[in-house]
């Protein structure tokens, strides 16, 4: 049978990361959001493709109130988690909108990719990428006060991300999302 | 439309882009050459200059989706562009594996695929043979693997192209799968595959027949007499994958058929309408003015059928066979939305759109896009027009078809998500395919989910347990992609019902999913009034409190002494001394010490991880010792373990599912204790009400899945590894006797219930006298259903090792024939 299918598949890598390989460089995800847009179609996997046996998932848009319940409860759909790692805030140490989710096994993580990669989570469309695994480290934000790259330049204005200011109460959280909840009346039951 | 709208923000998961989802830059990139066609004119070179064998995949991979396009004109332009092209060597090879391809991964396509194949003979014969060649190859490999699924599509390809074969066509290959689906039902009683076979054969006839109906008619009427009998013979595990629960008592009025059984009632029907078949697509039929086309097509070349050779030995394959039982969502409604069970259309038109679901699981947008154009795949005026209100149904005059495409589309997707023992896929794949779809098309398919979830609610008391908490399940997370607006409005009488009642118990159980996705106050804020008392104080507190707080617990001071020293990370023997007080304590209060001590301490490590899962982990990561030594101590300690953790997080049972797992993971519990504790401790306490929680199902389910999983993978290894095969086999056994064990242990705790012989149940009729016959029979009907769930999982895991035996004997007999040769030989 033919490799290649008739449909796209939801479980590869995405072109972030291709492209970071490619470059050479290390396997830093903050700032993926931006390179995603090459416009590239991520290259066949090479020889020794570090990805073949992932079991993590970097997993990124999500709210900094999301918690790690939270995340337990929607990625279990798939299989047994086996580690959570919240991304935090280099200097405050607080959630900053990504997290590594690591699964028993290779086929639990691309299941995540095809079923849960671009879905909702505490009401955010979050991302899913195959990951070679996680390394101290990494739980850090790179940016430059301590969060993820995209949220130093970022121009629109994104409550759940930090858009009011860091000292956000649940209060705001909740309207956050109840506004939200207006705008979209995408698919509703009725 | 927000929403989707943003879709432009995200990119699909994944980023290899996805058919049908939202769109990219780099989307909009590939899709460069489409952009020059719609400029069309002056750009037309352009297009001249992509290689034809690109075009034709290209145009055969979107064959049928615009419902714009006459058929007979798509397909004539695919099939000349292909013959005119015919000395691009390139392009002869790749598409006659396209085709077959094609036919495996959107089956929704293949009677036009057949259509470009009918057409193409008229100039190039070759392909014919070419693509016969290599299908009837494809048939026999996919029958050795037993991937029967594929078999069928590859024979419904063939079916297709009948009109350009020799003679009897594809039916002796038909009479010969019957021939050997006898062979193998009159062998033995339990068999599987030959029911396979009869589905298949039934399943491929219809589309033999819409290629010339009076040619065929007297064949089909033969091989339906044949297989009359075995298609009627129920399967071993039948009564168990019922999707609805009956009452010991009752006889079950409507017993769902098997969808075998079912086509055979339709299909002699069809025998006798002499095959109208009006829903099946003929795209090779060419209007009137195109008469020359006609002609030509009806004087194509005929081929000789290359023999096929079943296999002598035909495994059941990667995924246990089990009936299709047809499940409907929307069978008891005034107007017809779906076709009805009597037709041949309910049968074809689901088996089509479930072989999508379930060949497309790596592209879900894919997947909801080819529900949502369902009725581009049909012929003509089979369906209503999309998005056609409910209501509006009733006023389509007669000729006209009242069936909804977005219903037909969403009952097949319940029908996979419903299926028993176990649908294909992980259960979030079907949600995620019913949110896309939904996203896709939220004016149509919105409404009849609306719909969908009224029967299930309805019908909760009787549907089997396991798919009623499947519904739970589904419902929360789908709403929870939807901003969690549902009508609550409409169940409002109900949260005045009893907690035991099934409805009040999903209303609960629904509230509860719900929070776990988002938060209490978000949650209840999306409430009626009424609905809100559901959600206490207590679940609105992300930290549960500590009951050592407080002096007027026993042991308070204990209590907050081992927090300290747990915070502190002190060693161990810090703690002992307070562990040792506390079974004074106990002593001198006529409690037993070793419960006391184990409530106190793991109460504590909760409470030192309160802040996060992570938190709680690293906590039994340091104190594990401890932990495990209390499990092993006493079988009222073990369950207290238990006790504490559902008691410190009931507000939140989620949290407490999750880390009752890892003390399942780190040894620290055995499965039994957790069954035992719900079973027999927990329902005890609550005179049964526990059976009700949908939390206590979940854990005792999710429990036996890590069990059976377990098994299965040590009896898989067991059959393969050869050089540790002693000790693999040692624990392959414990494995085994240790699940049995444990259904045995359930099945003595559940039949108490189901029968209202427990004690705790007699008992009752000492409080209510009025309430107590009702409190009885809602408590003897849980019980009920949970021994049926957990009944089915011990058959089917019976029916495993079965299999799993049978296997591993073929296995050894070929060994031996092998190694006999070698022996010969040498």
């Amino acid at each position: 049978m033919a490799a290649r299918t008739t449909v796209d598949r939801l479980d590869k890598p995405s072109a972030y990361f291709n492209s970071r390989k490619k470059r050479g460089g290390h396997h830093h995800r903050d700032r993926r959001d931006e390179d995603e847009d090459m416009g590239r179609q991520p290259e066949q996997p090479a020889e020794e493709d570090p990805l073949r046996d992932a079991t993590t998932l970097y997993v990124g848009n999500l709210s900094f109130y999301t918690t790690e319940e939270q995340v337990y409860e929607l990625f279990t759909k798939c299989g047994e988690i086996k580690r959570l790692i919240m991304g935090l805030d280099r200097f405050n140490k607080t959630p900053c909108g990504f997290c590594f989710v690591e699964y028993y096994t290779h086929q639990d993580a691309l299941d995540c990719m095809k079923y849960i990669g671009g879905t909702k989570l505490d009401e955010r469309i979050i991302r899913t990428d195959l990951d070679p695994g996680f390394e101290e480290g990494r739980q850090y934000g790179r940016g430059k006060s301590g969060g993820q790259v995209r949220d130093e330049y970022r121009e629109d204005f994104d409550e759940g991300r930090g858009g009011l200011g860091r000292a956000i109460q649940s209060e705001q959280r909740l309207k956050e999302v109840e506004r939200r909840d207006l705008e979209s009346d995408i698919g509703r039951l009725r | 439309m927000a929403d989707y709208d943003r879709g432009d923000r995200f990119r699909p998961g994944g980023g290899g882009g996805g058919g049908g989802g939202g769109y990219s830059k780099k989307r909009r990139y590939q899709r460069d050459d489409d952009d020059y066609d719609r400029r069309g004119g002056f750009k037309n070179r352009r297009i001249d200059s992509t290689p034809p064998h690109q075009r034709v995949r290209r145009q055969l991979l979107t064959i049928a989706e615009n419902p714009i396009r006459a058929w007979h004109e798509e397909v004539a332009s695919i099939a000349n562009l292909f013959t005119d092209n015919w000395d691009d060597e390139l392009l002869r090879r790749n598409f006659v594996d396209l085709v077959m391809q094609l036919s495996l991964e959107q089956p929704l396509k293949t009677p036009f695929l057949a259509a470009v194949v009918l057409v193409a003979n008229t100039n190039q014969p070759e392909v014919v043979d070419m693509l016969l060649a290599k299908l009837t190859a494809g048939i026999e490999a996919k029958m050795a693997e037993g991937e029967w699924r594929d078999v069928k599509l590859y024979l419904k390809l063939l079916a297709c192209l009948s009109s350009a074969l020799e003679g009897d066509g594809i039916f002796p290959v038909l009479e010969e799968l019957f021939n050997r689906a006898a062979e193998l039902q009159t062998a033995s009683s339990d068999d599987t595959i030959g029911t396979e076979l009869v589905k298949i054969i039934l399943l491929t006839l219809p589309y033999i027949m819409v290629t010339d109906r009076t040619k065929w008619a007297p064949k089909a009427a033969a091989l339906m007499d044949n297989t009359e009998v075995l298609a009627s013979e129920p399967h071993a595990l039948q009564t168990l994958i019922e999707p609805y629960h009956t009452e010991a008592t009752e006889e079950n009025p409507n017993p769902s058929a098997s969808l075998t059984k079912l086509l055979q009632t339709q299909l002699q029907a069809e025998t006798v309408a002499g095959w109208p078949l009006s829903f099946l697509p003929e795209p090779w039929k060419f209007p009137v003015e195109e008469l020359e086309q006609q002609t030509k097509l009806d004087n194509a070349s005929k081929h000789a059928l290359p023999t096929i050779t079943i296999p002598s030995n035909l495994p059941a394959g990667p995924r246990p066979l089990f009936p299709d039982v047809y499940f409907s969502v929307y069978s008891d409604q005034e107007v017809e939305s779906v076709p009805s069970e009597s037709t041949a259309a309910s049968s074809l038109i689901r088996d089509a759109l479930t072989d999508t679901i379930g060949i497309l699981h790596f592209n879900r947008n894919v997947t909801a896009r080819h529900l949502v154009d369902l009725d581009c795949y049909f012929a003509p005026r089979t369906f209503a027009a999309r998005a056609t209100p409910f209501d509006r149904l009733r006023d389509i005059e007669p000729p006209k078809s009242t069936w909804k495409p977005e219903d037909v589309a969403v009952d097949a997707v319940f029908s996979q998500l419903f299926q028993l023992p176990t649908p294909e896929h992980k259960l979030v794949y079907y949600h995620a395919v019913l949110t896309e779809a939904c996203k896709l098309a939220p004016a149509a398919i919105a409404p009849s989910l609306g719909r969908a979830i009224r029967y299930l609610y309805r019908n909760i008391v009787r549907l089997d347990l396991e798919l009623g908490n499947r519904f739970l399940d589904w419902f929360a997370h789908h709403l929870s992609n939807f901003g969690f607006t549902w009508k609550w409005t409409e169940w409002v009488d109900d949260v005045a019902l009893t907690d035991l009642h099934p409805q009040k118990a999903f209303i609960k159980g629904a509230i509860d999913k719900e929070i776990r996705l988002s938060f209490a106050q978000r949650i209840k804020n999306t409430l009626p009034e009424p609905y809100k008392n559901l959600i206490d104080a207590e679940m609105e507190e992300e930290v549960p409190e500590f009951k050592f707080k407080s002096d007027d617990t026993p042991f308070a001071a204990e209590g907050r002494e081992i927090a300290i020293l747990l915070r502190k990370k002190a060693a161990d023997d810090e703690i002992q001394p307070i562990i040792e007080r506390i079974h004074a304590l106990a002593l001198d209060n006529n409690l037993d010490p070793l419960v006391a001590s184990t409530d106190v301490f793991v109460t504590s490590v909760l409470h030192v991880g309160s802040k996060s899962l992570s938190h709680v982990l690293a906590a039994i990561e340091r104190t594990k010792d401890r932990l495990t030594d209390a499990g092993a101590a006493s079988d009222a300690a073990r369950s207290q373990i238990i006790s504490a953790v559902m008691t410190f997080w009931s507000a939140h049972p989620g949290v407490a599912l999750c880390i009752i797992e890892k003390l399942l993971n780190y040894s620290i519990l055995v499965p039994s204790a957790v069954i035992n504790w719900a079973l027999v401790t927990e329902a005890g306490a609550t005179r049964g009400a526990a059976l009700s929680r949908a939390h206590v199902y979940e854990l005792v389910f999710t429990t036996v899945i890590k069990v059976t999983n377990r098994v299965r993978q040590v009896v898989r290894r067991s059959g393969t590894a050869d050089d540790a095969m002693v000790d693999d086999a040692d624990a392959k056994d414990a494995e085994v006797a240790a699940m049995r064990d444990l259904f045995r242990a359930m099945e003595d705790a559940l039949v108490s219930w189901a029968e209202g012989s427990k004690d705790e149940l007699v008992e009752m009729e000492i409080d209510d006298g009025e309430g107590r016959s009702e409190r009885e029979a809602l408590i003897r009907r849980w019980g009920q259903q949970w021994l049926r769930v957990f009944r089915r999982r011990a058959a089917i895991e019976e029916a495993f090792l079965v299999e799993a035996a049978k296997e591993r004997r073929m296995l050894a007999e070929a060994e031996a024939e092998a190694g006999k040769e070698v022996a010969n030989g040498s």
